[in-house]
């Protein structure tokens, strides 16, 4: 999914929100949004969605499906939980009963949505984002209000999501998956989309600690970008011209 | 698409909304079918039903796409796959809900507001006339829904004066800028709706078809 010269407005002879942003987001990305209030990150995770198309510049290659939790999900809505997701997940296809229980909402099923605390439809809000499998999942301040169980759930299911190919951006102003390996970060600062540099990694600091050498096979058209990721990630990577032939899965003893 | 047709009509039905239209329904065939029509008048009587319950089905419609919260509507349309299928669901569910209420009122003049059962002829005119009064009144109801109006205030405004100047209009010698509706009550009063249905029916058909483009036109634009 690439982003080639993002730019966002809302009207005509408003300000841009959104300038010029480019970024590329390879599947098993995991990104933190940061900036401040009002900088636009809600914009440019609306874009992101597709709910608004960019004023110029175009966004490609989004994935199928996208998953998007909400900062407030709407509970003004005359369903129970399991009513509301049971519809939801008619819509979609997917189950959303194992998300359920993972984000420990079982108690909460037979409630009316109006009933329910902050991070209770927050909850509601995550189950119906997971509930298809999405190859862009998009979350909108996932950890505010959410209990000590579900803060400590949310990295592993972001890694999982990540870890079968999808994408992960997550506006979020708590930190909640700065342990992630790989995490990249970018900021909206004056409208502007920023990636930072990331900080230098264990083994770079740290020239004692032993180190390894793998093989990794990709197709060729993808070298380029993946050896750009893995130096932007503080990993010595380059190209062996010579490279022995791995051994076929099969060959393998065993 | 359809899934997400029938949550917001589950949404419409179940917050109650539905009562709101549907009282407004019986209110109206209750006046206008409260004696029965004399014999010979059925056409007459049926074209009046069909233009009176136009703003009834633009409330219902317009209520029924207000039920569901804006972000909802957001992740609605991320749910389905893009706004055009979240536009066209609630279009979709827009028409069930006017159809299910034109039925009752057609149904309620037949059966209870002639004198005698009405021609085959009649009774097929009447089903268009009552088929093009659901379109129209969705594109009435769906072109002031807080999705293009933002104002409440603006919006009901907006639907009746809608409604007023599609009956002015249809009074003039420009009714063909409209869907005729003053037209569809005239010929029929006359006995002159059988041979200028095929006429009226193609003008009613475009206005509400452009009343329909319009709305998806401006949701595409605002969201």
């Amino acid at each position: 999914m690439r982003l080639l010269q993002v730019s966002f407005r809302y009207r005509r002879r408003q300000p841009f929100i959104l300038e010029e942003a480019d970024a590329q987001l390879a599947p098993g990305d995991v990104i933190e949004l940061t900036g401040v209030n009002g900088a636009g990150k809600s914009t440019l995770l609306r874009l992101l969605a597709g709910l608004a198309r960019p004023t110029r510049g175009r966004i490609t290659d989004r994935p199928g499906v996208v998953g998007f939790a909400p900062d407030r999900f709407p509970t003004s809505q005359p369903f129970t939980v399991t009513a509301y997701l049971n519809h939801m997940a008619s819509v979609r296809g997917g189950a959303w009963r194992p998300w359920a229980e993972r984000l420990n909402m079982g108690h909460l099923l037979g409630l009316p949505l109006g009933e329910l605390s902050k991070g209770s439809a927050h909850k509601v809000g995550l189950a119906q984002a997971l509930m298809a499998d999405p190859g862009l999942l998009i979350l909108d301040e996932p950890f505010a209000g959410l209990d000590a169980d579900a803060r400590e759930t949310l990295p592993a299911i972001a890694t999982e999501v990540a870890g079968r190919g999808g994408i992960v951006i997550a506006s979020d102003h708590q930190g909640g998956l700065r342990g992630l390996p790989g995490l990249r970060s970018w900021s909206v600062v004056d409208g502007r989309l920023k990636e930072a540099t990331p900080a230098a990694t264990g083994h770079e600091r740290d020239p004692e600690r032993p180190r390894v050498t793998v093989a990794v096979t990709l197709p060729a058209d993808e070298l380029p970008l993946f050896l750009t990721r893995m130096r932007d990630k503080g990993y010595q990577a380059g190209e062996i011209e010579d490279a022995p032939a791995l051994p076929h899965p099969a060959e393998e003893p065993g | 698409m359809i899934a997400l047709a029938v949550f917001r009509l589950a949404a419409y039905v179940r917050s109650h909304r539905v009562h709101q239209a549907l009282l407004l329904t019986l209110a109206m065939l209750a006046i206008v079918y409260g004696s029965r029509a004399p014999k010979g008048t059925e056409a007459a009587v049926l074209a009046d039903g069909a233009v009176l319950i136009i703003p009834i089905l633009a409330w219902a419609t317009r209520s029924l796409l207000d039920t569901e919260p804006d972000r909802q509507r957001e992740l609605s349309a991320i749910m389905v796959g893009g706004r055009g299928k979240e536009v066209g669901a609630g279009l979709v569910a827009s028409l069930a809900a006017c159809a299910g209420l034109a039925a009752l009122g057609l149904g309620w003049a037949v059966l209870l507001g002639l004198s005698e059962r009405p021609g085959r002829d009649v009774l097929g005119a009447a089903l268009v006339l009552h088929a093009l009064a659901v379109l129209a009144g969705t594109a009435l109801g769906a072109l002031t829904s807080r999705a293009v109006l933002r104002s409440p205030a603006v919006s009901i405004m907006s639907l009746v004066l809608g409604f007023l100047v599609m009956l002015l209009l249809s009074a003039s010698p420009a009714y063909w800028l409209t869907v005729p509706l003053v037209v569809w009550m005239r010929t029929a009063g006359s006995g002159e709706l059988l041979d200028q249905l095929p006429q009226l029916a193609a003008i009613s058909l475009v206005w509400c078809l452009a009343g329909l483009a319009l709305y998806a036109w401006r949701r595409r634009r605002v969201g």
